[in-house]
């Protein structure tokens, strides 16, 4: 922390950080001061001139003591020139003075000179009405216009789908240009010309190859970029603005919800609050309108022989309860299994599960569908430090070296992903990933590291890493404990020598201990990772690894984390907070310990099962005919199942099938009962993200007539079973995580306001154990199969999105132009992928990201659950060209 | 016949351009005497001494610049040349290096071992092709006599020096845009603080001296300073390249010392007006500068008499405006300049250079209106001092110039809707169909 | 005042250095210890080349410095003498700024306006002259000036910018 000074600004005086710019310091000592071309993620620029100021220093006598005025105040030696508060940085003593007759006529100035050749268009410009220079004029400017020559003018763009450019309304602040290029990493946009002339546009005038985030769009303080999905909708002052959680990823970005009547209109970042501020993705900006899709479901809908029939819903509250009622009390609780779950807010996750083990008194519960093989239900959290204050996105930008694990930032967490990147630009950051394909942090232009693993050695390249960490001794002040675990490790690693290492993960011995090394030393680090550990086929082994990892890196240490974990959905991270896994409850005490469950148990009253079975085993159990009756909360199962014919053949199977649904989803469609409910923006709660921040989501607007909350069909569900619940609302639900579940203790509504609350205890021990080495994989015929998330298409909810599934087309798997040649094919082809058990057609993308020996198709949209459920260290499919006609590979 | 006391001396000894000539004048002696022998820092100390000012426009003291290098820096430095002379009116810079480049070279060899630096690159306009080839040229010499190179002349101190072309743009003669410029950016000024001489090129300390500035060092270097003191005035010491344009008999660079007569100048070196031509206005330091009535011609050419006129000695290009010649067309002409050379990064040069543009235009064709006058003066105070850099005072003081001494100019064309007189237009009027 | 956009004009698709351009790459990128500074002499020689930037040159300078090709296109277009349009064989940039204009750069434009048949910035339709209006070009003394490519020629009046036109083939 800086020395404080004392600078007074128009009279007030105010204690700040030496270094601190006039403008930030102006805003403590609350004097209102216009910025354009400086906004707070973006280093001081100084060219927009609006933020000029008097500056001054008190006078000085020869004995270097304050010259007093007659009145005794410091006289001031004001500088002769104005300043910009934007890029001065205050000094103690200070005067600044923003109102004075000069600096007020340097203002109006710069005022009028912004409107020179502006075209004053307001009527027609979308950002009327929240525009900042319609603001500042209204501030500062003048009352009539003195300029009344002909203006330079340009000519409209679409630079593509999603930005719309009216030059003549830039004020040339080149917060987009510089936005994209120092928070993005992208530089779709550039200044073009010089002078009076100068044009924001992208190379050579193309549609913006770009990731369509909009953050452009979002900063353009004026109305020079719109959004073409959100043009001449409506006024601002007609919209209805809600703050809440972004549901499109782990990182929990704040997004203001512009809501007119029953429709989201668009969606803003929060300058100023969230992780995020500003920022939000694509997916985060324009994939909302999936919640005003027009085949939302209206209905519960009850089946009656071959077809599902709409109900009201009190009748399918009831023919659900009877139903579950009749399963159980034939073939016990054990014959109903929940699963799902990642989606709903931590209030409806903590019902969810309270419905399965306290009132139905099943211990099958689990939210992570995905998953080839299960993972201990606290292991990512022992993983990112067991509940120890972690590892923040402030942290992250502000990290001096940064390892990604088999991880493409970009489609799962874009947030982070910027945190990166600006890291990068502004402070020098330092990125390794680790990633089979050249993923876009793996790129030259952000000049790190890639570690371009094998497909399915990435369990092989963490021992590597963490024998590389080891060999450099421990990290100092390590607890004793954990460092006779790590000491115990070295044995089981001792086989990973540099040329091993360079046959089985194809990265160099060197580059494995060089990168360990900067990790090692690295005063700021962050490791991450994410959907490729927890849903690879080897993900308990991988988790375990990178637990011990972490601790032989210094990524945990005895009081704090520096591990960040990336889940599939928004509340990945509630799930298992809540206790959505078989195997915890909720704040992680286990299932089979009977202390554990005691609290429960007395706050429920009656006794609850031990542990359960993983989803997986549960949908194999009810394929089977064990388990006889399903739960499936908002989880397009069929789509997301790891092994499509299990879930096939349970849907089959099983007596009762309820599904929570916004849509009438290919799963939800094989239902018993489907109950519609609620998008994330027509509902109350809280929800957890990556950095385990929970934050209030806020009703944005009414739910779609018809559908409920997830928690109010659990609770008329458990009222219809005979439960005692009487929640009015989510908040009620809270207050009793508040009050039973470890960590959330004093934790309340209020509390969570603005930014949320960061869960910061140790709440489970770490556990350092070898893993075992994994089988060199057999070598083996056809491509290993890559998945992962991409920005545009992210499941049933970006397909409903009009813009997102624009920007998505079609399904593609991904070929290295040397694969594509050696298998004879060609862009525009279609590729027939065969996997152990069914194929899918697609057509063929070159990507020359994609390794040789390896075939990428994005998790979305393309049903690679069909092909077999990865095992081993991944799956492998053959290739081969697929006749023109075949069908499209279809969307999900 | 010597063209002027020290840069001008021998400047057109024929083969001047050649390592063989250049040194049989003494050339290089300079640098052989100083490298590896004498300390850097009194390299310094005799420029300081010797009143040296930067010779690109602003007249910042040399020596004081150098020693702004911090000396513990672990990081590279650089001695760049500023050779993108662009100052309307001005072209002494390419006279003196398409017939004297070994003398630019040994300035910057000087120059770089008194700041430590072993890098030095030469930027050049983009229009100044032909002298990258010289120059090039004599680089190429200067590195096969080892002269430049790991072992420069012998001494142990290595010194690189190549050449950097621009693209057409003035901006890039301000130091941090050209920094910008040879960076590979757009050739936009940088904040400053950080000055060049702690952070410059490549965030490393840097040095930017202008062409002639840096041809003076090695004179200073070998004869000391009360050498170069001998002539000039106390605070403007030493001799000055005027480059004098404009309808006189002579026109061209004439090397004097400073504080030399502008009369005289004018009357005796350049011969007087042309073709019967009287003298109606003065700029004496290039465009960017207020210009100067008839009246005032009688006033030393050095830095502190002309800002005591209220205009500045800039870049010592003299251009000479005459009495058949409408000041509000030449301002126009100026400003359209600025207009058309702003970088555009900051508002009140990107849009007033634009508006004063504008304004102007529609003054000379007759279209002005009585408040015209006052706006002219209005927006050029708003752009004065609160520009990002110094271009938006280059646009805003020849209008303030112009409207001081010659606002009855502007009130004709406001109240006659035409020129008082306009030798331009007539001309351009006469050309065939 | 009016303003004709920088629109891009079509060109090959893609372009390589030719044998004797890559040892001019080369020479130029030993010159810095950052590749970016070789931006501004890179284009340059593309410009030698090629006579003009099509996109395809800007794209083929970014990679060979590295820099995203948005940002080579800022640059170029920031400066005048990269010519992001064909011109013609010979490229008449006449100065008409002040010095020269008090010389008669003016008279002398309009002159080469009338000879040509072109105005500013137009390319006569046998593709020989490119005729431009230009800002000062540092020959104030020898106004009006004119560069006709890279070569100066000044002290002009119309009958030495005929007989100059003569010798321009």
């Amino acid at each position: 922390m800086s020395k404080l000074v004392k600078v007074t600004i128009d009279g007030r005086t105010v204690e700040v950080p030496a270094g601190t710019l006039v403008t930030d310091a102006s805003r403590v000592a609350e004097v209102h001061g216009p910025v354009f071309c400086s906004p707070q993620t973006l280093p001081p620029l100084g060219a927009c001139r609006i933020c000029v100021v008097e500056v001054g220093m008190p006078k000085l006598d020869a004995n270097r003591q304050p010259v007093l005025a007659a009145d005794g105040t410091p006289e001031i030696a004001w500088m002769p020139k104005v300043q910009t508060g934007c890029t001065t940085p205050v000094a103690d003593g200070m005067h600044v003075r923003t109102a004075s007759n000069t600096a007020t006529k340097a203002r109006k100035g710069v005022m009028e000179f912004l409107l020179v050749n502006h075209p004053l268009d307001c009527p027609v410009c979308d950002e009327g009405g929240e525009c900042q220079l319609q603001d500042l004029a209204f501030a500062f400017g003048h009352d009539s216009s003195r300029m009344d020559e002909a203006k330079r003018t340009f000519d409209s763009e679409d630079l593509g789908p999603i930005v719309k450019k009216e030059a003549n309304r830039c004020i040339v602040c080149m917060r987009c240009v510089r936005y994209c290029d120092e928070v993005m990493g992208e530089n779709a946009l550039t200044a073009h010309q010089r002078g009076v002339h100068t044009e924001i546009s992208s190379f050579d005038r193309q549609p913006l190859a770009c990731e369509q985030c909009g953050n452009c769009i979002e900063v353009c303080p004026v109305g020079a970029l719109t959004a073409l999905p959100y043009r001449f909708k409506a006024r601002p002052w007609d919209l209805r603005q809600h703050i809440t959680v972004c549901e499109w990823c782990s990182n929990g970005c704040s997004v203001r919800l512009g809501v007119r009547g029953m429709e989201i209109l668009r969606a803003r970042g929060t300058e100023f609050r969230g992780v995020n501020q500003e920022y939000l993705c694509v997916r985060g900006r324009f994939g909302h309108d999936f919640v005003n899709a027009a085949d939302r479901l209206t209905l519960p809908l009850v089946r009656s022989g071959a077809a599902l029939q709409p109900a009201s819903y009190d009748e399918a509250i009831a023919f659900a309860a009877a139903r579950l009622r009749d399963i159980m009390a034939t073939h016990g609780p054990d014959s109903v299994a929940f699963v799902g779950g990642d989606k709903l807010n931590i209030e409806e996750q903590y019902l969810f599960q309270k419905l399965a083990r306290g009132v139905l008194g099943t211990p099958h519960v689990d939210a992570r569908t995905r998953v080839a093989s299960a993972v201990a239900g606290d292991a990512v959290l022992r993983a990112c430090g067991g509940g120890r204050p972690g590892l923040t996105f402030d942290a992250l930008y502000n990290a001096n070296e940064v390892l990604v694990l088999f991880e493409d930032l970009q489609g799962e967490a874009p947030l982070a992903q910027a945190a990166v990147v600006r890291g990068f630009r502004q402070r020098g950051l330092h990125v390794t990933v680790a990633h089979p394909r050249r993923v876009k942090l793996a790129r030259p232009r952000f000049k790190g590291d890639w570690l371009a693993v094998k497909p399915g050695a990435e369990l092989a390249l963490t021992l590597a890493l963490t024998k590389a960490a080891l060999d450099l001794g421990l990290p100092e002040g390590t607890p004793a404990d954990v460092a006779s675990a790590l000491e115990a490790l070295k044995g089981s690693l001792a086989g990973w020598t540099a040329e091993k290492c360079q046959s089985d993960t194809g990265v160099s011995g060197a580059a494995v201990a060089a990168a360990a090394q900067r990790m090692r030393a690295a005063a700021g680090k962050a490791l991450l990772f994410g959907r490729g550990v927890l849903e690879h086929a080897q993900a308990p082994a991988l988790v375990q690894a990178i637990e011990n990892l972490a601790w032989a890196l210094g990524a945990i240490t005895a009081t704090t984390s520096s591990v960040m974990a990336f889940g599939a959905h928004h509340d990945s991270a509630g799930a298992l907070e809540m206790g959505l896994t078989p195997d915890t409850l909720p704040g992680f005490g286990r299932a089979s310990d009977a202390a554990a469950r005691a609290t429960f148990e007395k706050a429920w009253g009656r006794t609850l099962p031990g542990a359960g079975q993983p989803a997986r085993a549960a949908i194999a159990a009810a394929a089977e005919g064990k388990v006889r009756a399903l739960w499936i909360a908002s989880d397009d199962l069929l789509a997301s199942a790891a092994d499509r014919a299990l879930v096939e053949k349970a849907l089959e199977k099983c007596e009762l099938v309820i599904v929570n649904e916004m849509f009438l989803t290919r799963t939800a469609a094989r239902a018993h009962v489907v109950f519609p409910v609620a998008a994330f923006a027509e509902k109350e709660g809280a929800t957890l993200n990556s950095e385990r921040r929970l934050q209030r989501s806020n009703r944005a607007l009414s739910p779609r007539k018809g559908a409920r909350a997830d928690w109010e069909v659990f609770q008329a569900v458990a009222q219809s079973l005979g439960a005692d619940w009487r929640y009015r609302t989510a908040e009620d639900v809270f207050r009793e995580i508040a009050r039973l579940v470890p960590g959330f203790q004093g934790l309340s509504y209020a509390t969570l306001l603005p930014d949320g609350a960061v869960l910061g205890e140790a709440r489970v021990a770490e556990r350092i154990v070898a893993v075992d080495a994994p089988s060199t994989p057999a070598a083996g015929d056809g491509l290993w199969l890559l998945s992962g998330g991409t920005l545009f298409a992210d499941g049933s909810q970006s397909s409903r999105s009009n813009t997102l599934s624009k920007l998505a087309g079609v399904s593609r798997a991904r070929l290295s132009p040397a694969e594509a040649s050696r298998l004879g094919m060609a862009a525009g082809d279609r590729v027939e992928l065969t996997g152990p058990a069914g194929a899918v057609t697609l057509p063929l993308e070159i990507d020359d990201s994609v390794p040789a020996g390896a075939v990428f198709v994005p998790y979305a949209g393309a049903e690679l659950n069909r092909l077999g459920t990865p095992g081993g260290s991944g799956l492998r499919v053959t290739a081969r060209k697929a006749a023109a006609a075949a069908p499209v590979g279809t969307a999900g | 016949m010597s063209r002027g006391p020290l840069l001008f001396k021998d400047i057109d000894t024929p083969g001047l351009r050649t390592l063989d000539t250049y040194r049989k004048g003494g050339g290089y002696d300079a640098a052989a005497a100083t490298l590896g022998k004498t300390p850097a820092d009194q390299v310094i100390d005799v420029v300081k001494a010797s009143g040296l000012r930067g010779r690109g426009g602003a007249g910042f003291p040399t020596g004081m610049k150098w020693s702004f290098v911090p000396k513990g820096s672990p990081k590279p430095k650089y001695i760049v040349c500023n050779a993108d002379e662009s100052e309307p009116g001005t072209f002494k810079d390419r006279e003196l290096m398409e017939k004297n480049p070994h003398l630019l070279i040994e300035g910057m060899m000087l120059a770089g071992y008194a700041i430590g630096s072993h890098t030095g690159y030469i930027y050049l306009r983009g229009e100044f092709e032909y002298i990258q080839r010289i120059v090039d040229v004599a680089i190429a010499e200067a590195r096969k006599a080892g002269i430049l190179g790991d072992n420069a002349m012998g001494s142990g101190y290595a010194f690189q020096l190549y050449t950097h072309l621009g693209a057409g743009a003035y901006i890039c003669g301000e130091e941090t845009a050209l920094l910008s410029s040879l960076e590979g950016y757009r050739g936009q000024p940088r904040l400053k603080p950080p000055f060049p001489a702690v952070e410059g090129l490549y965030a490393c300390p840097t040095v930017v001296n202008n062409v002639e500035t840096l041809m003076a060092v090695p004179h200073i270097v070998k004869h000391g300073a009360a050498f170069y003191r001998q002539w000039g005035t106390e605070k403007s010491a030493g001799t000055k390249v005027l480059s004098v344009s404009g309808p006189v008999k002579r026109p061209g660079n004439y090397e004097v010392p400073l504080g030399y007569s502008m009369k005289s100048l004018i009357e005796n070196d350049c011969g007087g007006m042309r073709d019967g031509l009287k003298l109606k206005a003065i700029i004496p330091g290039g465009s960017s500068v207020p210009m100067l009535p008839a009246a005032d011609l009688d006033t030393g050419l050095d830095y502190e008499s002309m800002n005591a006129k209220g205009t500045f000695l800039g870049s010592g290009g003299v251009i000479v405006i005459d009495d058949r010649t409408c000041i509000v067309d030449a301002l126009w002409n100026i400003t359209r300049f600025y207009q058309h050379e702003s970088c555009g990064k900051c508002t009140p040069c990107r849009e007033g250079t634009y508006w004063m543009s504008e304004v102007l235009e529609r003054l000379e064709n007759g279209t002005g209106r009585d408040a015209d006058i006052d706006l002219l003066a209005d927006v050029a105070d708003n752009i004065l001092g609160k520009s990002f850099c110094a271009l938006g005072d280059a646009a805003a003081m020849p209008v303030q110039g112009a409207l001081k001494h010659f606002r009855a100019e502007f009130e004709h064309h406001v109240k006659h809707k035409s020129c008082m007189v306009n030798r331009r237009r007539e001309e351009v009027a006469g050309v065939r169909a | 005042m009016s303003h004709a956009p920088v629109m891009p004009v079509d060109g090959p698709a893609t372009l390589a250095w030719t044998d004797r351009a890559k040892a001019e790459v080369a020479d130029v990128l030993s010159r810095y210890p950052v590749k970016r500074s070789a931006v501004l002499p890179l284009l340059w020689v593309a410009q030698n080349e090629w006579g003009w930037l099509p996109p395809a040159a800007l794209r083929l300078v970014a990679e060979t410095v590295g820099l995203p090709e948005s940002d080579v296109f800022g640059v170029a277009t920031f400066y005048t003498m990269f010519n992001l349009k064909p011109v013609g064989r010979h490229h008449l940039q006449v100065c008409m700024t002040l010095s020269c204009s008090l010389m008669g750069a003016d008279k002398l434009f309009k002159h080469l306006e009338k000879k040509l048949g072109v105005g500013h910035g137009e390319t006569t339709p046998d593709g020989r002259y490119t005729l431009r209006r230009v800002e000062c070009l540092a020959a104030c003394g020898g106004g009006p000036c004119m560069q006709v490519g890279f070569d100066y020629h000044e002290n002009l009046d119309e009958a030495k910018v005929d007989a100059l036109l003569e010798k321009l083939k």
